[in-house]
């Protein structure tokens, strides 16, 4: 297996079409070491080690938009205020992930490219309708990330192709945002449950925009348009919230069947997707709630 | 005055630790070494068929492969002589090995475990070890999977029930954990130059280690040497297991006439591994309307897995601490433990306590609520007092300070008055509720009736002052060493700095057991303070020659020899000096001391005698904080009380009792080892999941000290007491906050939500999605 560190873009495209059907890439490595005992790991001639690669750490902003550099750690993420000011759920995520020693490590591309139903960054990037920058060879394509995952541990990503860049619309004053976790404990966590929402309410407190993605819920993530449809109009309310939950929960048994978990997760998901509306509308961080 | 003691002295260990200078079994490595393998059973239980190593052995690289019949000597050890160290005709568990491989490298010698063909026949399989006993199960052993069946039965419980004004009938299970060590197995054999062998290995009870190595390899122990390396981690987990992985590199050294490394990697550790014995039990209590109890009855049934490790002895412990330290004239317990085909399970700090003590404290919790008493009344009503006689008939005759230590946690966390707030209705109604809860315990300290009960040190003065120490107990991270250092430094009035505490070393120490139930600081130091005062004693009789003053005035202190002159103390030289004279008198200061104690006793058939010689006392406390819409528990902060006998050092128990919580969360809320029919599904840290720091919580020391005379300076036991009582803390906390029970341990998500476990039915999508989509991946 030989090991390649390139350079620029450039050297990176190179490599992606020389090497493209025989290669690993290797951004933090937190979860490319850890398969790297099994078979076909080994199996692959060459480690492409795009960690370095300053191309991929940029975060530029205009007007409306903020575009992140794939090669963005979590703890880059969890703490670059223009995050935190234009896309607060995104930065909770990120700050949540794993332990700080893989926040140091991960980014955010490794995080879409492994493409774990539990991956903490997703639920965020699809409330906020991102569009993912794919680089290959021969340019570049936007790509919307509810397009991206044709399956768990899937994602529709060619062989000679890598996440340069996610591009997302900032959230406005009136667009607020949160993001709930669930984890078996405090830290180190692999999600039970993640809910990623946006809320837009008028002067009457009613509902004018509203998305709910949740994590772990659905083989494949997709936001619930049906919870969506129910809210759209109404007053933000408890009541109201709660009544979107249980159109959640009744998706996901609906789209995952029932399965051995689906005793727990059904109520669990109508209070978290609840829950996190509220925190929404209130605009707590989960962890003073 | 005491100068050394109590004081919070750093660890002899302490630099090698944080510079990585320590060196683990895994770090030393030799020219010329070969990696062992191990071929592991693919089914719970089968019978062998054939066997085919020619495609194993031919692989370029691979010295040697082995098999049962390949063992000269013994093969099975043991309490009851069933494990194996390579099985023979049968597997009995998922971690069985069948054959080991050495190899020129790590992936031959594994490529080679894997080409070696075993054809099996499937046998059914039993996991509950309620049906592992009942007629017409699946049977391990021909003779029955019945390992032992333990009593105690003192007056009449019969008559207890009927005076009794009521009854609390409750069943309870507790869950298989596993250690968790940090540092996996590893071992390193190399044939010495004397047709013996030599193994530097990671295991907690040496002894134990040394002579099943001797007895597999058919050689007499003074041709075997086993040096313990620095231990990352043990828990009373680096036993059998850790035994069987030395004994195959010292195998498969002795074989090929090379050194022989073997490490287990997580998985195969958490495979092979014993566990915590899951428990299920029932109780019944029978009561008076004013909360005294009249009668107490339990039963229990332990899970031993496929061998006998310390199922007697852990069950033993079980049934002498089964009714708690609680007054009552009638009692009949029987503890149980049941061959499965689940991992063998063994010592694990606690040993047999933490089960009985989930049950026990929660039966008084139910107690005090239909009695209309608080927690803390109820127990304060029941507990034990000095004289009090236990359930085995024992007469405590030393301070019994369960009150104290009750009281003591009770102010320190402001229970009574939390409690009462708590248990409101408005606060369980909340989406968030808090609850604090209340438990205690007593335990036998050191290994009691289960066996001999003494320990050796060697204290080495050199002829500059500077101090070696040497001792039969080992320290895994507890600190046992440093308490060692003190007791010496105590003794001999010099400064901690001079003393440099050698590795366990078989030749070095005599068989002193192990170093297991809370034994190590009143038994360890109790040998190292003799030890010391031999050495002290040919010291005293040096200065008193030549210094021409009685040995009944002569003083060390601060590395300074003092005449006690009426209240005048005149120094007489320096503690090297002094040293240095009795070499040039011919008198070398080397001495070794022995503690023995025997005064415990034990009838089988009834179960009453003096099971400990002595015991300690504790009560901690926690609160919690549930979230009623997903059943998650924070334990927010915790009071930890006990009655050490005596600090020795206040830092390292402060450790020893704060690791204790941090483990007793995991066993209360979230750890469990999971198997399905006899396929362990939980071995890795990805799904066996144990707390983080931000799980930990707020944690506050009570130590009480009632000096006991059987201990050094009074000093008694700390590392399983604050592990033992932490679960039923938590678990009676999440009543408090929520007005539901958990019989079933851990308190995780589900159970605190539904009342019971999810089993996942498929394998985890990242196991298959990624197999499967393998080749693709990033």
């Amino acid at each position: 297996m030989t090991y390649h560190r390139p350079h620029t873009l450039q050297e990176l495209q190179h490599m992606l079409s020389e090497y493209g059907n025989n290669m690993h890439l290797l951004a933090g490595g937190t979860d490319l070491l850890v398969e790297a005992r099994r078979s076909y790991f080994v199996a692959k001639g060459h480690i492409v080690d795009i960690f370095r690669l300053s191309e991929l750490k940029t975060l530029s902003e205009d007007a409306d938009k903020l575009v992140l550099g794939a090669g963005l750690t979590h703890d880059d993420i969890a703490h670059h205020p223009l995050i935190q000011k234009f896309a607060s759920l995104l930065s909770a995520a990120c700050s949540q992930i794993g332990s700080q020693q893989i926040r140091n490590r991960g980014t955010i591309g490794g995080n879409l490219c492994n493409a774990s139903p539990c991956a903490d960054t997703v639920p965020p990037l699809m409330a906020l309708d991102a569009e993912l920058e794919l680089l290959s060879a021969t340019g570049s394509r936007l790509v919307p990330v509810r397009q991206f995952f044709e399956k768990p541990y899937r994602p529709r990503l060619a062989e000679n192709e890598v996440i340069m860049a996610l591009h997302f619309k900032k959230l406005s004053a009136q667009q607020k945002s949160a993001f709930y976790k669930l984890g078996r404990r405090n830290a180190a966590a692999i999600s039970r449950i993640d809910m990623a929402v946006v809320l837009k309410t008028n002067a009457q407190k009613r509902i004018e925009e509203v998305r709910i993605a949740p994590g772990s819920v659905f083989p494949v993530w997709q936001r619930v348009a049906q919870a969506e449809e129910y809210l759209l109009g109404k007053e933000a309310n408890q009541a109201h919230f709660k009544k979107a939950g249980e159109i959640v929960a009744r998706r996901m048994i609906e789209i995952s069947g029932r399965r051995w978990s689906t005793p727990y997760k059904e109520p669990v998901v109508a209070a978290l997707t609840k829950r996190t509306l509220m925190m929404a509308l209130t605009q707590k961080k989960s962890s003073d709630t | 005055m005491l100068k050394i003691i109590g004081k919070r002295e750093k660890r002899v260990d302490a630099l090698g630790k944080v510079t990585g200078a320590a060196k683990y079994a895994d770090d030393y490595n030799l020219p010329h070494q070969l990696y062992g393998a191990v071929t592991y059973a693919p089914f719970p239980h089968a019978e062998i068929l054939a066997v085919n190593l020619t495609k194993a052995k031919a692989l370029p690289g691979v010295e040697a492969v082995l098999m049962a019949k390949d063992v000269p000597g013994k093969n099975y050890f043991g309490l009851i002589p069933n494990i194996p160290i390579i099985a023979e005709n049968r597997v009995r568990y998922y971690g069985d090995a069948l054959a080991v491989v050495a190899a020129i490298d790590k992936a031959t010698a594994r490529r080679a475990a894997e080409l070696i063909e075993v054809k099996y026949k499937e046998l059914p399989v039993v996991t509950d070890p309620e049906q592992a006993l009942q007629p017409g199960a699946p049977l391990l052993y021909a003779q029955g999977n019945e390992i032992v069946h333990h009593k105690v039965r003192k007056g009449s419980v019969a008559r207890g029930f009927a005076e009794a004004d009521f009854i609390i009938e409750k069943d309870f299970s507790t869950q298989s954990i596993e250690h968790a060590y940090l540092e996996p197995e590893a071992a390193l054999a190399l044939p010495d130059e004397q047709d013996g062998i030599q193994v530097i290995a990671s295991v907690q009870n040496f002894y134990t280690s040394h002579k099943v190595i001797a007895a597999a390899l058919n050689l007499p122990l003074a041709r075997v040497q086993l040096l313990q390396s620095t231990l990352g981690g043990s828990f009373g987990g680096k036993d059998e297991s850790a035994t069987l992985l030395a004994a195959r590199a010292a195998l498969l050294a002795y074989k090929t006439g090379r050194p022989v490394k073997m490490l287990n990697s997580r998985e195969d550790s958490i495979r092979q591994s014993y566990k915590r014995h899951a428990y299920k039990l029932h109780y019944k209590w029978g009561c008076k309307k004013n909360g005294r109890i009249t009668a107490m009855e339990m039963k229990a049934v332990a899970d031993g897995g496929a061998y006998c490790s310390m199922s007697p002895f852990v069950t033993w412990r079980s049934v002498v601490q089964a009714t708690g330290p609680y007054h009552c004239p009638h009692v009949k317990s029987d503890v149980y433990a049941a061959y499965t085909n689940n991992n063998f399970t063994g010592a694990m700090r606690g040993f047999g306590s933490p089960q009985v003590n989930f049950a026990i404290e929660s039966m008084m919790d139910e107690l005090a609520e239909r009695t209309g008493k608080t927690p803390l009344e109820i127990r304060l009503l029941n507990g034990f007092e000095n004289g009090s006689l236990t359930a085995t008939g024992q007469k405590l005759q030393h301070t019994v300070s369960l009150k104290q230590a009750l009281r003591k946690a009770a102010e320190k966390a402001g229970f009574e008055a939390k409690w009462h707030a708590y248990a409101a209705p408005g606060n369980r109604l909340q989406t968030k509720s808090r609850g604090i809860g209340l438990s205690c315990a007593y335990r036998g300290v050191s290994l009691g009736a289960e066996g001999v009960d003494a320990a050796s040190a060697v204290v080495h003065v050199q002829p500059d002052g500077s101090i070696n120490v040497a001792a039969g107990i080992i320290d895994m991270g507890q600190g046992a060493q440093t308490a060692m250092a003190q007791i010496v430094a105590e003794v001999l009035g010099v400064e901690m700095q001079r003393i440099r505490f050698l590795q366990p070393d078989t030749v070095r120490v005599a068989d002193s057991g192990p170093t297991v139930a809370s034994r190590g600081t009143i038994m360890g130091g109790g040998a190292a303070k003799i030890a010391a005062e031999n050495v002290k004693n040919i010291l005293i009789k040096t200065a008193c020659e030549t210094y021409r003053c009685s040995n009944e005035y002569i003083i060390f202190e601060n590395g300074t020899v003092y005449c006690l002159a009426g209240k005048i103390r005149k120094p007489l030289c320096e503690f090297d000096e002094l040293a240095a004279a009795c070499y040039a008198k011919g008198r070398p200061l080397f001495a070794s001391g022995t503690r023995h104690i025997a005064q415990t006793s034990w009838d089988e058939e009834t179960g009453q005698g003096n099971a400990y010689f002595t015991f300690v006392y504790g009560a901690n406390i926690a609160e919690v904080e549930v979230d009623n819409e997903t059943g998650k528990v924070d334990v927010l902060s915790f009071v930890s009380a006990h009655d050490v006998g005596r600090a020795i050092n206040r830092s390292t128990l402060e450790g020893q009792i704060f690791g204790g919580v941090a483990m007793g969360v995991g066993y209360g809320i979230m750890e469990e080892f999971i198997q399905e029919k006899g396929f362990p599904k939980t071995i890795n840290f990805d799904e066996y999941i144990i707390p983080t720091t931000m799980d930990v919580p707020e944690m506050q020391a009570v130590i009480i000290e009632n000096p006991d005379a059987k201990g050094p300076f009074g000093a008694k036991s700390i590392g399983e007491p604050a592990l033992e009582m932490v679960a039923p803390a938590i678990i009676n906390a999440i009543y408090n906050a929520t007005g539901k029970r958990i019989y079933n341990l851990p308190a995780n998500l589900e159970e605190v939500l539904l009342g019971r476990k999810l089993r996942r039915s498929a394998p985890r999508a990242s196991v298959t999605c990624k197999i499967n989509a393998g080749a693709k991946g990033k």
